[in-house]
């Protein structure tokens, strides 16, 4: 959709509007995604949406309604729909106001990144073809999943706030599986899907898969390990997920309430949430029009800011930090450009240094077991590898941790000095590796089981 | 808009594309949510969404678009699903072969007292700040929620075999929280039914059955409890399982175990695959010799239910595991022939926009005979937990660990002191086979699960689990959270 259609669309809408605030946001979605298996795609799609979702505000009562019918008709009920049940709710005290100009002034720069366009769907498969032929060569074989979003988005106000931007973002996530349980991990991103590193991501997935076989089981307890960027990446989404986030913050339900300055990881800690990085080629502004600011919700270790919206902002007596998500969900404001500043080591010189360890390449179905001690459970995957000497020695069998994500990054013993873009969840995270102390790492499967399941 | 013409339009785009299948879907989806937190109502929201999607075969090759763009014809959808399709074609080790199936044609409109969609708005905002001011009226509870949720589905479906469907569900969901925080670093929460709520394919009915008010006191008691309760003590021990987090177990490592497109891999990257391989089929003791169960998508009110899967099959209820042994799968027409099966319907897609893909329909634990105090009642030393807050299952669907909001000591045949934090490990098919009671008939439920994440891109299915509360020996609890 282009600028003018959509701000038609917009002005439209708002011009129908009796509210005392209305705010108008015009989605667009556009995905090709090419999913593979045993080195043969098995789904391969193409799809597009087009949203409108109008925020009516009287007197404090707040009503959304959203459709993705754009002609006159649909329009017109669907502003009188969001009118209508703005009059019936009930007041919210802690709506305040939609950003005006003055916060969120129209961007002459949108997006990072030009978007590409003109990639198709055979464009896609030549990729997975050429992931695939690699792979064949080693006798392994892929899995996988190439995936190419292009996501437009305009929004306005009864305020004067207008911005319009499109951005895109291609990934692929590859599985290499050998015999039995023998699998390697690799990923890439990139905003433009034609400079996707295929062939970084399908070489590291390989090299893991060809050492990953024959695994030996490790007894249950604390371990030295070193998380691959993925893992790391992983971490960080949790730890974002669990109190970065202006409404977990609202509901004092975050581990960074009130503890901004406090020490809560190692000094060596730093996060971010930097949208202006062109490594993400993400929009310069939220789903309420504001500028996405930089933030740092950890600071050498500190705690520091979260990221709000107008409506947490105003919650919490500060400002809007233009990390509004998309209008109607339930997770409220959210940082998705996540930065962890590196460290001064090679991976080789991390292995290296490493005496006994656990070198880890991914987590398995993550997912908390307590938020306000950040603690989560999940299990290592495609590619555990015992390490030796300083050197990376025999494939291990998966083990599950439970393990405190803050405590983790508090015993950081060092970081690696290239990071790559992790993508999980509609999120983006610039990760190093991380070499970790006192790990907690259990075995799956329990030695008494064995045989019986 | 003349839906059937514009399908038989795109059936003939397909046809000239050479496609040796094709089916056509359109669909209308409406939602409306209402929430109130602390006191506070949360914004409503409701949606419409509409939109064409084509699926078809061409050279044995999968292609899919879909599209919400009325400016784009059918003949310009379908033509872009043969492009994806002959894109497929490049990368393909063998020829897609459906196995056959009936044609269909008819109508299914899902059983329901009042269309939630005809009660006014006033009414359902008056009942949440009414549950919202019950719960508020408890001392020392420092943080509540409540929601209602309600869905309506009008299908369509039309194949290039001549089937000709049309469906129209209706869904409908609540639930409530109350919640302590004690300290920094713990809090105490309580929901009902559990944390996700209820939902059943239901009207506005189902609000009223959940009966919300004369639970509150319960969760605040239970809360009381958990405040000095003690953590739950690393041990193997006997552990006895409410219905609500069964279902869950249930869903985790049966339903999701048994769908046939992760046996074959074709999740491997994303969601995972399975260990009951085909050679395990007829052979493997799933579970003890009381464990049954079934995939049925036609239960009467259960949220998974339909009249037909997304490629047309009819609803079905089919044994996957019978006395504790595995006979069946969760299939399509594209997978059920691998295993000498017939499709057990359970081909979805979440609306319009997505590709369908094996999902559960209603996995249920066929009920034993055992009343719940019983199931207490016969054990010395054990633990009892109810409502999930966690879970997570290795990717072949074998090692599992969940927590729950609250357990109770079992001494003695009875009920004990409270527990915090509990959690349980263990193993499927060991689980399973530990497995001595089931509860009866008249404590089964049939939990609606409204946000079974599958697939790229993600889809949140619904889904049904049911089960009584359950038994099991020699189970790992504790020393996680």
């Amino acid at each position: 959709m282009t600028e003018s259609k959509a701000m038609e669309v917009l002005h439209k809408a708002l011009k129908q509007s009796s509210a005392d605030q209305t705010e108008v946001v015009l989605m667009g979605e556009k995905t090709d995604l090419t999913r593979f298996a045993e080195s043969t795609i098995t789904q391969n799609i193409s799809q597009e949406e087009t949203t409108l979702v109008i925020t009516a505000v009287n007197e404090q009562k707040v009503g959304i309604a959203t459709t993705n019918d754009l002609s006159d008709d649909g329009i017109a009920e669907a502003v009188a729909k969001a009118n209508q049940i703005s009059k019936l709710q009930k007041p919210d005290a802690r709506f305040q106001s939609f950003p005006d100009t003055t916060m969120a002034p129209k961007l002459d720069k949108t997006a990072t990144v030009e978007t590409n366009l003109n990639f198709t769907p055979n464009d896609m498969a030549g990729t997975v073809e050429a992931v695939v032929k690699m792979t064949k060569a080693k006798n392994l074989a892929a899995s996988g999943a190439f995936r190419h979003d292009i996501n437009t988005v305009a929004i306005a106000n009864s305020l004067g706030v207008e911005q319009f931007g499109r951005n895109g973002k291609a990934e692929l996530s590859l599985t290499i599986v050998g015999e039995g349980e023998q699998s390697g991990f690799g990923i890439a991103f990139s905003p433009d899907p034609a400079s996707i590193d295929y062939k970084r991501a399908a070489e590291a997935a390989i090299s893991k898969a060809e050492k990953n076989i024959n695994p030996i089981v490790l007894p249950d307890g604390q371990y030295t390990v070193i998380l691959e960027p993925a893992a790391v990446g992983q971490l960080l989404l949790f730890l974002s997920f669990l109190g970065f986030g202006g409404r977990t913050l609202a509901q004092q339900r975050s581990f960074l309430s009130n503890k901004t300055g406090e020490i809560i990881t190692g000094e060596n800690i730093t996060i971010s949430d930097e949208a202006e990085n062109p490594i993400f080629g993400s929009l310069l502004f939220d789903y309420e029009g504001v500028s996405k600011k930089r933030i740092v919700p950890i600071q050498n270790g500190k705690a520091g800011e979260g990221a709000f919206d107008s409506y947490y902002a105003a919650m919490m007596g500060t400002a809007p930090t233009g990390h509004s998500v998309q209008p109607n969900n339930g997770f409220g404001p959210y940082p998705k450009n996540l930065v962890m500043q590196p460290g001064d080591k090679t991976f080789d010189e991390m292995i290296a240094s490493t005496e006994k360890g656990v070198l880890i390449s991914h987590f398995w179905y993550i997912n908390y077991l307590n938020p306000m001690r950040t603690m989560i459970t999940g299990t290592t995957f495609d590619g555990t590898f015992l390490i030796e000497n300083g050197q990376i020695g025999p494939a291990i069998k998966n083990m599950r941790t439970n393990q405190s994500i803050l405590e983790a990054f508090s015993n950081v013993e060092m970081m690696s000095k290239d990071r790559i873009v992790y993508p999980q969840y509609a999120s983006l995270m610039y990760v190093p590796a991380m070499k970790i102390n006192n790990f907690n790492l259990v075995q799956e499967t329990k030695e008494e089981w064995e045989g019986s399941c | 808009m003349d839906i059937k013409s514009i399908a038989m339009d795109g059936l003939v785009a397909a046809s000239a594309h050479k496609a040796s299948y094709c089916d056509i879907r359109y669909e209308v989806i409406r939602d409306e949510n209402l929430a109130y937190s602390d006191g506070e109502p949360e914004p409503i929201e409701t949606s419409v969404s509409a939109g064409w999607a084509v699926r078809l075969l061409i050279d044995g090759a999968w292609g899919f678009a879909s599209s919400d763009d009325p400016t784009l014809s059918i003949k310009a959808l379908t033509d872009m699903a043969a492009a994806v399709a002959k894109a497929s074609g490049k990368v393909m080790a063998e020829r897609v072969k459906l196995t056959p199936a009936q044609i269909q044609v008819g109508e299914f409109i899902s059983p329901y007292q009042t269309d939630p969609f005809t009660v006014p708005l006033e009414d359902k905002i008056a009942f949440l700040a009414d549950l919202d001011a019950a719960m508020g009226a408890h001392e020392g509870i420092n943080s509540r929620s409540c929601f209602a949720s309600f869905r309506k589905y009008d299908k369509y479906f039309f194949s290039s075999e001549g089937s000709e469907l049309h469906q129209i569900l209706i869904q409908s969901g609540a639930g409530i929280s109350m919640g302590k925080s004690v300290s920094r670093r713990e809090r105490y929460e309580r929901s009902y039914p559990k944390p996700a709520g209820q939902y059943e394919l239901k009207g506005y009915e189902l609000l009223k059955e959940l009966d919300f008010k004369a639970q509150i006191p319960r969760l605040v008691e239970d809360i009381k409890q958990l405040e000095t309760a003690i953590d739950c003590p690393a041990k193997t021990t006997t552990l006895v399982l409410d219905g609500n987090i069964t279902s869950l177990v249930i869903h985790e490592s049966v339903g999701h175990a048994l769908e046939l497109d992760r046996v074959f891999g074709m999740e491997r990257n994303f969601s995972g695959m399975s260990f009951a391989t085909p050679e395990n089929l007829d052979s493997l003791q799933y579970g003890s010799d009381i464990v049954n169960f079934a995939v049925d998508a036609t239960a009467k009110h259960a949220l998974g239910s339909y009249g037909w899967d997304d490629e047309g099959v009819a609803a079905g209820c089919t044994l996957l595991i019978e006395n504790g042994r595995l006979k069946n799968y969760l299939s399509s027409r594209e997978l059920a022939g691998r295993v000498n099966r017939t499709s057990t319907a359970n081909l979805r897609a979440e609306g319009w926009k997505n590709i369908p893909i094996i999902r559960m329909s209603n996995t249920l634990l066929q009920p034993g005979d055992k009343s719940f105090a019983d199931l207490i009642g016969e054990v010395d030393d054990g633990i009892f937990m109810s409502g999930p807050t966690s879970w997570s299952i290795d990717d072949l669907r074998k090692n599992f660990q969940f927590g729950c909001e609250i357990g109770w000591e079992i001494k003695g045949g009875k009920i004990g002191s409270a527990i915090k934090n509990p959690t349980f490990s263990g193993c499927t098919t060991q689980f399973w086979n530990n497995c001595n009671a089931i509860g009866d008939a008249s404590q089964f439920v049939i939990q609606g699960t409204p946000n079974c994440g599958k697939g790229q891109p993600g889809q949140n299915a619904r889904t049904g689990e049911g089960a009584s509360p359950t038994r099991f020996v020699d189970i790992q609890v504790g020393g996680q959270a």
